[in-house]
């Protein structure tokens, strides 16, 4: 994915502007700047998985969460923890209990209360005092979510959806960058409890990884050390992320042919008859911050086909139940998108 | 071939289609070579064929087979078929059984089923196992089309009746049915090659092949067919119709002589009063060898020679300038011609008086028609027996003329031994010589096209002195001078025989190319020119021909009355719809399509120039996507219009850029900065000039030339 041939265009073009010519743009070129920082400081330490980093990144800056599906040792919790400390936290909030990142392996024998933290009597003060669990933290990695048992799975999940750990009636709030990258092996499904399409729902992308190419892994090798010793040396500022994405919802705009485009999609998917259940209304409400950031991404003011053709896959895969003996999901999406992508494009002539 | 491009030709459709369009083409080829039922059976076997082999060839145990175990299969059905047929018809007991018609019918049936069978299996076989294969089963299918059409070509145009009358009744001529037919069948089966390789260029490639057959027939509606150059025989049709140039030629060098084209008819003859020729055989008579030119006959140059003949064409009536006597002796018949080739000189039936033209029923028909009034003869050799020869107001000069002869004392020397032998009564009648002559002729000269004399100083001495081997040409020269060394004035008469018995009953006779004539004439006085023809008995050329009843009726019944005609048309047209008029609408409907695309297509490109800035991003968009258009880079369905730009940047980088801001403008919020015009212009103009550098000249004229490339820009 060459995201840098895809900016370069754009931006000669907005050399031609006027300077001062609209605020907008600018705080917008600022967000998209913070993405590309926030994407270079994990490139340098995860190698040849440049599709996923952006993908990651769209997905904490449009306040989702990511389903990984790849084999052990691909470098996932090298990319969760370059992601974490990538952020950094700004002096006054140093006391906060929130890590940067932190990692989670699931087991059977895991219990809620080693996820979310547990309320621990404290003899000086002769009062419980809750002890933060693995969740507070900017990025988590749950890695192999289906190995543990329902009950976990599912405190794991209000977390992810309601932004709060909730522990013997009391209520704490997560932090707002609260970003899940959960892992599963395909393949090792044995003692498994595999995760049912609503919980799946909860996921913004579900993104399968295949191995890296040659030349990345030799590097890998290569630039093993060097990277060991760098450590992070680009940061970027919660503050600035959470203003990234706060600029990019207000000012990537969304047409209403691209709306009509997603839910035609949605329309078609619900009827094709490989399909099985579509997917749903909040489906395509969690895309569209995506598409924003997307597009902000690729330095464009506005959310356009490429975008969709980019996410859609990643975002409705895991959605969509498809009928027994019908196995080619990219295909089903690809059948279904064409229609409505035609008109997409065709609309923009008027 | 590999497998999926085999699998992307096995739909239902395609292969029913193709077996049709195989079968058709097996049908046109049978319909002239076997009964109702051999046709049907060519037609069905085709089909069963095609559709089995289309089945069974991509599976088990098919496709392990050998393609030269399968060919070799084929020929073995092939020969048990007809093996199969043979003993239906030689079995006496099966004959008994269902009848002879019956098992005949049945014969014909299993051979031409068999035949089609192995054949189309086999094609079809080639064409899935070999690269050629496909190409071989076009060639055939388009071969039996135009061997079809090349019969029409030779004015067989009853063939198929069904056709034939189907058109000639809504007064369209039969090819262009037959062409549109043709057309049709290797546009759908090329169409299927092409299905087999560029399925997404199909409907493409089916609307330029369309195109072209439908320019093809308008082609031929506006100047008819390439008249088959036939052999000049005799030299009655070639040159036009003045035959200035036949003057300085040797009549025996006429061209090579050969039989190829001898069905191809030339006029039809309506008659219009009853007539039988005494002699078995109607003579049409268009013009005369008469004087002698040193070396041999030739056109007359003297103005009172011949002038019983009418050498020109004229719009109304003419007259000869002297009719033949003995008036008792003969009856006025009126015939209506209908030429059908370009003649040098009108004629009629021997001996033409006058000729009117007449209205023409159908000039995509008749070249000519014109009335011949002829005083015909119905006197018989008795008639002619104890008269004198000559005119008695013809000069001494003029009879000398009728009287020459080459210097060659071989000729007197014959004519007078083979009249020695004549019985005494006889000794001094000229007709009872000129017979004792012709007898000769008959019973030694050999008939043949072939011949070694044409390039002798006299052709006819080294045949009537040589092997006696030639054609009416060399008999009729040979008699002509033999009788006139006997003093007997003669000429030769050149035009048509037709046996009577082609006329078949009816009224109309048709004449072929092989009916063109010489024959000697003998002035006889009180009389006229009167024909005394060799007829030899022995032949080397095939000489008979199929009778023509349909074709000769129906150009009849075309030429008889045209008012008639036109009334029965007429009636039948009613019901009808008038197909020229469909074509016309469809041919006029064809040049405003034209015309409105490429106004479309220029609209399309100057519209940006007059318009409002805000519809500037998609008037200079549209723009330039016709431009890459009409060098054949499209966008695809489904595909969106970035990837489309990455796509054409190879020919156009520029293209990525306007696409961003077009898409900046068409998908952004409404306060989206737009470009100025110049901007765009400035954008556009650099994508042509991409274009110019990127794309090859030929492409460019194409894509200049074409009206529709516009069409495929979204």
């Amino acid at each position: 994915m060459s995201t840098d041939s895809l900016t370069e265009t754009p931006s000669n073009e907005s050399e031609q502007d006027e300077v001062g010519y609209k605020s907008e743009i600018n705080l917008l070129e600022r967000a998209t700047q913070t993405l590309h920082r926030l994407s270079s400081a994990v490139k340098a330490q995860v190698l040849g998985r440049d599709d996923v980093i952006e993908m990651a990144i769209i997905a904490l800056i449009a306040d989702g969460h990511v389903l990984l599906e790849d084999f052990p040792g691909s470098g996932k919790t090298t990319l969760a923890k370059a992601l974490g400390e990538a952020i950094v936290v700004e002096p006054s909030d140093k006391e906060s209990p929130i890590a940067a990142f932190r990692r989670i392996q699931f087991t059977p024998d895991l219990l809620p209360s080693d996820v979310t933290g547990v309320p621990i009597f404290d003899s000086n003060s002769n009062a419980f005092h809750f002890r933060h669990g693995p969740l507070f933290a900017h990025v988590v990695l749950a890695d192999e979510i289906n190995r543990t048992s329902p009950k976990v799975q599912s405190a794991m999940l209000e977390a992810m959806g309601e932004k709060q750990v909730t522990v013997d009636n009391v209520t704490y709030p997560l932090d707002d960058l609260f970003f899940v990258i959960a892992t599963q092996n395909p393949l090792d499904l044995v003692g498994t409890y595999p995760l049912p399409t609503p919980q799946l729902d909860r996921f913004l992308f579900k993104l399968t990884m295949d191995h890296i190419d040659r030349d990345a892994e030799l590097e890998v090798l290569n630039t093993l050390k060097q990277r060991k010793q760098d450590g992070n040396k680009i940061t970027i500022s919660r503050h600035d992320v959470l203003e990234a994405r706060k600029i990019i919802e207000e000012s990537v705009f969304v047409s209403d042919a691209v709306k009509t485009a997603l839910v035609d999609t949605s329309r078609n998917l619900r009827t094709d008859e490989r399909v099985l259940q579509g997917n749903s209304t909040r489906s395509i409400v969690l895309m569209l911050p995506a598409l924003q950031v997307s597009a902000a991404l690729r330095g464009r003011s506005f959310v356009s086909a490429e975008d969709i053709e980019l996410l859609l896959p990643k975002v409705l895969g895991h959605r969509i139940e498809l009928a027994p003996g019908v196995s080619d999901m990219n295909k089903i999406l690809r059948d279904n998108m064409q229609e409505p992508m035609e008109q997409l494009a065709r609309g923009t002539l008027g | 071939m590999n497998n999926d491009v085999q699998s992307s030709a096995q739909g239902l459709v395609p292969t029913s289609l193709r077996a049709l369009i195989i079968g058709f083409s097996y049908w046109i080829v049978s319909i002239s070579l076997t009964v109702l039922s051999g046709s049907m059976a060519a037609f069905g076997g085709c089909l069963v064929a095609c559709l089995l082999s289309d089945m069974l060839l991509t599976r088990e145990p098919m496709n392990r087979l050998r393609t030269t175990s399968l060919l070799a299969l084929c020929i073995g059905i092939f020969f048990s078929g007809v093996l199969l047929a043979q003993l239906l018809v030689n079995t006496p007991a099966l004959a008994a059984f269902f009848s002879p018609v019956v098992a005949f019918n049945i014969a014909e049936a299993v051979k031409w089923s068999a035949a089609a069978f192995a054949l189309s299996a086999a094609l079809r076989l080639l064409a899935y196992r070999t690269s050629v294969g496909a190409v071989i089963e076009i060639l055939f299918v388009a071969g039996a089309f135009v061997v079809t059409l090349a019969a029409h070509r030779n004015g067989m145009i009853h063939r198929p009746f069904f056709i034939g009358d189907f058109a000639l009744t809504r007064g369209i001529d039969p090819s262009t049915i037959l062409l549109a037919f043709g057309c049709l069948a290797v546009v759908s089966l090329s169409a299927l090659l092409m299905v087999e390789q560029h399925y997404r260029r199909l409907p493409y490639h089916f609307a330029v092949l369309g195109l072209l057959c439908l320019s093809l027939i308008g082609y031929v509606r506006l100047f008819g067919l390439p008249t088959p150059q036939m052999t000049d025989d005799l030299g009655l049709t070639g040159n036009g119709q003045n035959g200035g140039a036949g003057q300085d030629q040797n009549p025996f060098r006429d061209s090579e002589n050969t039989a190829d084209d001898k069905q191809a008819p030339v006029a039809v003859v309506v008659f219009r009063d009853d007539y039988e020729p005494v002699n078995g055989s109607y003579y049409f008579r268009e013009s005369a060898y008469s004087q002698f030119n040193g070396t041999m006959l030739d056109f007359p140059n003297r103005a009172d020679m011949d002038i019983d003949l009418i050498k020109n064409f004229s719009s109304g009536r003419i007259d000869t300038q002297q009719l033949p006597d003995a008036r008792d002796q003969r009856t006025p018949v009126r015939t209506t011609v209908g030429t059908l080739v370009a003649h040098r000189s009108p004629f009629g039936l021997s001996s033409p008086i006058a000729y009117e033209s007449t209205p023409n029923p159908n000039d995509l028909r008749f070249k000519r028609t014109y009335d011949a009034y002829s005083l015909a003869p119905e006197y018989d050799f008795d008639f002619l027996l104890g008269r004198e020869t000559g005119r008695s107001d013809w000069s001494e000069d003029l009879v000398q003329q009728y009287l020459e002869l080459p210097d060659d004392p071989r000729y007197r020397q014959l004519a007078t031994e083979l009249t020695s032998n004549l019985r005494p009564e006889f000794t001094n009648d000229p007709y009872a010589k000129a017979w004792a002559i012709k007898t000769y002729l008959d019973e030694n000269g050999i008939y043949s096209l072939k011949n070694d004399h044409a390039y002798e100083t006299d052709p006819a001495a080294s045949f009537l002195f040589g092997d006696l081997t030639g054609y009416c040409m060399h008999f009729s020269f040979a008699a002509t001078y033999l009788y006139r060394s006997l003093g007997i004035p003669a000429r030769v008469g050149i035009g048509y025989s037709v046996p009577a018995t082609n006329r078949g009953g009816g009224s109309s006779l048709l004449i072929q190319a092989i009916n063109g004539h010489a024959w000697p004439e003998i002035y006889f006085k009180d009389i006229g020119w009167v024909i005394v023809d060799p007829a030899p008995q022995q032949t080397l050329v095939d000489m008979t021909t199929d009778p023509q009843n349909e074709l000769q009726q129906l150009l009849g019944d075309m030429l008889r009355d045209e008012a008639s005609f036109d009334d029965y048309l007429e009636t039948r047209q009613d019901s009808l719809i008038d197909f020229k008029t469909v074509l016309n609408t469809l041919y006029t409907l064809l040049a405003v399509m034209l015309l409105s695309s490429y106004l479309v297509k220029t609209y399309r490109q100057w519209a940006p120039s007059y318009s409002k800035p805000q519809n500037q991003h998609r008037l200079i968009y549209r723009a330039a996507l016709d431009l890459l258009s009409a060098v054949g880079i499209h966008r695809n369905y489904g595909e969106s219009r970035e990837q489309f730009a990455t796509r054409a940047s190879s020919a156009s980088p520029s293209m990525q850029v306007l696409t961003a801001k077009h898409l900046e403008i068409a998908l952004g919020s409404t306060e989206t900065k737009n470009l100025s015009k110049q901007q765009w212009q400035h954008l556009k103009s650099a994508i042509a000039l991409e274009l110019r550098q990127s794309v090859s000249a030929g492409r460019r004229t194409w894509a200049l030339l074409n009206p529709l490339t516009w069409l495929w820009s979204k």
